[in-house]
């Protein structure tokens, strides 16, 4: 048996899905903006509403639009400690209410006092909102009309109440398109995260001191091995290791050796270490299909608590990585 | 395998709510009995229903003696 380790950066095991999650938010986001361009401001205006006379704005023709929608934003200007059932119409031509949406706007503030301490509060919700699509082009007309308008104390009120109302065409309704961001970011990282975990795991060996040794049946010429050692040490950790990398053929020869220095992430508690884990992930392409045997051995020894290797088969990666090629010359 | 999948998954919420958003689904369509997809902004609800195409005021419209405010002071 003659081992001819071979090492070089290929991008031939990248999996290219993971980027398709971030491009669909990219162009989720591309929408978002292109949305802003669709819509056209049609009325947007002052108006002060009786109680029981509703107060109508300028005729607009509505139409089938393939994008978007009519779009009525109402905000009410209260005074403190005032509520107002208001409700937003849209007529036809004729004077008939076509749709219509009411909304239960309101202003208080306060004071309150706890503990010693005391302050003012003052919350509201004044704004009101109608999307409006239609299958027919026609003439409609949008009111408002005010049903019920009193203080807190429940006397009503006979003064007219302002409004600042916008109507707009064209609108696209973006809390469908903010939902698809979220989703597509939330899918994105994931994606990410998983190609660690593409393949079969065909070695999983966890050891209790500073070395490590398994054999598994893997290889092939196609199948890239994804090594990964994990290695965890006490509060006398290193920040530094070195990992030695050990493979057998399956007559017990050796293959392949090559030692790793390798950081040490140490986690601290008041400053102090408590402990450190460290990480060593190669990459290895076994050309003949075998039983192979694997030995880790970590120095300094003295810290060393864990010792884990798990090897996947089949693996991806995210971009190039630099692969071992190990070819065993047969001699059987 | 699972990169795939979850690729599917992102293109299918990105068509969904794209389509969604710019066809405007949780807007009120006129004379449209089905309202099922109307989808309420600032709590504005529908104060009516279609029958036969014609909107309908709904009985409860004008009995909004019952409403209160909210602020802190409210739900309890």
């Amino acid at each position: 048996m003659q081992a001819k380790p071979e090492t070089q950066t290929t991008g031939r095991f990248v999996d290219w899905f993971p980027y398709l999650p971030w491009l669909t938010l990219g162009v989720m986001l591309l929408s978002l903006i292109a949305a802003a361009f669709l819509e056209r401001t049609l009325i947007s205006t002052n108006v002060t509403v009786d109680p029981d006379a509703p107060t109508e704005l300028q005729p607009i023709q509505l139409k089938k639009e393939p994008f978007g929608a009519l779009r009525i934003d109402v905000a009410a200007s209260l005074p403190s400690n005032q509520w107002v059932t208001y409700e937003i119409q849209v007529k036809d031509k004729d004077g008939k209410i076509l749709a219509s949406g009411i909304k239960q706007a309101w202003a208080e503030s306060g004071t309150w006092a706890e503990e010693g301490e005391s302050g003012t509060w003052a919350e509201d919700d004044l704004l009101g909102g109608l999307d409006v699509r239609t299958n027919q082009a026609e003439p409609v007309t949008i009111a408002l009309d005010v049903l019920e308008y009193s203080d807190t104390a429940g006397r009503e009120l006979d003064t007219a109440v302002p409004f600042q109302i916008t109507v707009k065409n064209g609108v696209v309704d973006d809390r469908y398109l903010w939902a698809g961001v979220f989703g597509t970011f939330a899918i994105a990282f994931i994606t990410l995260f998983s190609v660690s975990s593409t393949g079969k795991m065909v070695m999983n060996k966890s050891n209790r001191d500073s070395d490590v040794t398994g054999r598994g049946t893997m290889g092939g010429s196609d199948r890239l091995l994804r090594v990964v050692v994990k290695v965890k040490s006490d509060e006398h950790s290193p920040r530094g290791l070195n990992v030695r990398l050990t493979m057998n053929d399956e007559n017990g020869e050796q293959i392949y050796t090559k030692t790793y220095p390798v950081d040490v992430s140490l986690s601290k508690n008041e400053g102090r270490v408590t402990g450190g884990n460290s990480t060593l992930t190669k990459f290895f392409i076994l050309e003949a299909r075998g039983s192979y045997g694997f030995h880790v051995e970590v120095t300094p020894d003295l810290s060393i608590d864990r010792t884990r290797i798990l090897i996947r088969e089949n693996a991806r990666t995210l971009y190039p990585v630099e692969v071992t090629t190990i070819k065993t010359a047969d001699v059987h | 395998m699972f990169t795939k999948l979850f690729a599917a998954a992102a293109l299918a919420i990105a068509g969904i709510t794209l389509y969604s958003g710019f066809t405007q689904q949780g807007a009120m369509v006129l004379r449209q009995e089905n309202q099922d997809q109307y989808w309420a902004r600032y709590d504005t609800a529908p104060s009516g229903r279609y029958r036969g195409g014609v909107w309908v005021a709904s009985p409860d419209r004008s009995a909004y003696g019952s409403f209160r405010g909210g602020g802190p002071g409210a739900g309890k």
